[in-house]
């Protein structure tokens, strides 16, 4: 099968991915035993007449289909409906945060990228200690994102940038290392260095091109890394962007700002996954 | 050798939690109210909250619930991932097909994302312990594609094996094929997969309860102990507020570690 027919297989496949995603988030939310919960039922002012008005308001929400149906209309027409919680165009929400994130995941995706390498290329080339050079990223693997952040604040050290940095460095740079190592012991490359070429030429000439592919498949997962570590990085910094919306929404069960939210995410993680299709192109080329 | 240290540094922290819970006068909820975010004392090893509650005390339950809650969702996402995985394998290929993308809209979605969404949606009115057993419920049911993917891999390379072949040339039923010779087979590949889900479902859940989605109050947990990184009163008075994390930390880097040599192994 050519490249063209491939690249529009996967685009279809990646489309339907997303279109489920949607759906399950609606479904999920739908059929929560909390969705009806609302903060107002914790509020002693609220007397038992306001209480089953609220139980009408919430009828008229009832039905996966009315949920579906709307949300298709609401679509359709160009946007995702009105927020519940802020009462605001859900488009107009998400379209002002979408910079911010995207900014915030470039840098820290770049950072984490050229921390990952540079710690990497050294480590897998040397025959002895590699483990106990490694000991930093296996410790930053260990502390969650969320005490990551915290203990930035604390310190007053860095901001959202290093720590989606660290956590991207810190998740690639154990594959960098186990690819790097592989190629650095294959045949050619020794026969290299026996020839005395330099290492500079060996990574650019014999390292880099052999291990594009898995590269690009690295990029993927450092992308779906970064978009996971977003929420809570964007909480606790209160970064005001797609992350923290999906917190907020999330905690205020804001049905047609999660949907996007999720559609946003799942078209982000879709695409990003069709970077791995390097490798059948390379191929082909 | 490095597996047997990780084991032996686990099971002495399991075993001094449990000593720790079993001497404490009160229990991990008492409060000492004359001695709210109170430093070192013989009274409080490692000082109290600002509830007046021994932190010791609550690290230690925290850990034990914290590694209950985990290796119970491992355990069951495991077993979800390996019947999905060997379903997947030996059905009809647009079966599998229809499976795998099944997998992949979970996939889709970051899973912190996933978590937050299914997690938040519980009742506001859950009890302690019902949202304990939530959060490690969520994450044994959200946490399954990637390792059903990783089983669904190996099982379909053992299913064209010469020895399954032989095995149906036998006469033996798939249901005995996979009881009696599959599964030991692939037992090379569960178990790394439900050692790598523990650790990977502790920070999950510190995650979760640190953006107030975890295991509710008063019942401890990593993440709520976490929470506590965020009250500067309390951090100016005791260091004693860093051991939660120093433990979560020791704790993650035995088992990863553990889970690491066992998939070399393997």
């Amino acid at each position: 099968m050519n490249w063209p027919v491939t690249i529009a297989m996967r685009a279809g496949r990646t489309l339907l991915l997303i279109l489920c995603a949607a759906a399950g988030t609606t479904l999920l939310v739908r059929f929560a035993p909390g969705f009806f919960s609302d903060s107002r039922e914790m509020d002693a002012k609220y007397a038992p007449a306001a209480q089953d008005e609220m139980d009408a308001e919430h009828s008229q929400h009832q039905t996966v289909s009315q949920i579906a149906i709307e949300e298709a209309r609401n679509f359709l027409a160009g946007g995702f409906g009105m927020s519940r919680q802020y009462r605001v165009p859900v488009a107009e929400l998400i379209g002002a945060r979408i910079p911010l994130s995207a900014l915030l995941l470039a840098r820290g995706i770049i950072g984490g990228w050229l921390l990952a390498i540079c710690a990497a290329l050294p480590v897998s080339s040397l025959r002895k200690g590699g483990v106990l050079c490694s000991l930093p990223f296996t410790v930053l693997l260990a502390i969650p994102t969320a005490a990551m952040a915290t203990a930035c604040i604390l310190s007053e050290l860095g901001g959202p940038v290093l720590v989606l940095a660290l956590l991207v460095a810190a998740r690639d740079f154990k594959f960098l290392r186990s690819l790097l190592e592989g190629a650095w012991r294959s045949p050619h490359l020794l026969q290299g260095r026996a020839l005395g070429l330099s290492p500079r030429v060996l990574v650019k000439l014999h390292i880099l091109p052999n291990v594009l592919p898995q590269l690009c498949a690295l990029t993927t997962l450092s992308i779906v890394t970064a978009l996971g570590a977003l929420v809570p990085i964007e909480v606790i910094f209160t970064v005001p962007g797609v992350g923290q919306l999906a917190w907020a929404a999330v905690m205020n069960r804001d049905l047609p700002v999660l949907v996007a939210v999720s559609l946003l995410m799942a078209c982000v993680v879709g695409f990003a996954g069709m970077l791995s299709m390097r490798a059948p192109i390379l191929e082909a080329a | 050798m490095k597996r047997r240290i990780a084991l032996i540094a686990l099971l002495l922290l399991v075993v001094g939690a449990v000593l720790v819970l079993r001497w404490s006068p009160g229990g991990y909820a008492a409060q000492d109210r004359d001695s709210t975010m109170a430093p070192f004392s013989a009274q409080h090893w490692t000082g109290t909250d600002e509830l007046g509650r021994d932190r010791t005390v609550r690290v230690s339950a925290a850990l034990l619930i914290g590694l209950a809650g985990a290796t119970a969702a491992a355990a069951l996402t495991t077993a979800i991932a390996g019947c999905f995985g060997l379903a997947a394998a030996f059905s009809p290929s647009w079966v599998a097909a229809l499976l795998i993308f099944l997998s992949d809209v979970f996939l889709s979605l970051p899973w912190l994302f996933l978590l937050m969404m299914a997690r938040s949606l519980l009742p506001l009115t859950a009890s302690p312990l019902d949202t304990a057993v939530a959060t490690f419920v969520v994450l044994a049911a959200l946490g399954w594609p990637a390792c059903a993917r990783v089983i669904y891999r190996g099982a379909l390379a053992l299913r064209s094996a010469e020895w399954m072949i032989q095995g149906h040339a036998c006469g033996l039923r798939t249901r005995q094929l996979v009881r009696l010779h599959l599964l030991p087979h692939l037992r090379s590949l569960l178990l790394p997969q439900f050692l790598i889900c523990v650790p990977a479902f502790i920070v999950a859940e510190a995650n979760l309860g640190a953006l107030g989605l975890g295991v509710g109050e008063p019942l401890p947990s990593w993440g709520s102990m976490l929470l506590e990184l965020d009250n500067s009163a309390l951090l100016a008075r005791s260091h004693w507020v860093y051991l939660p994390i120093a433990l979560l930390i020791i704790v993650l880097l035995t088992l990863e570690s553990f889970a690491t040599e066992v998939e070399t192994h393997a």
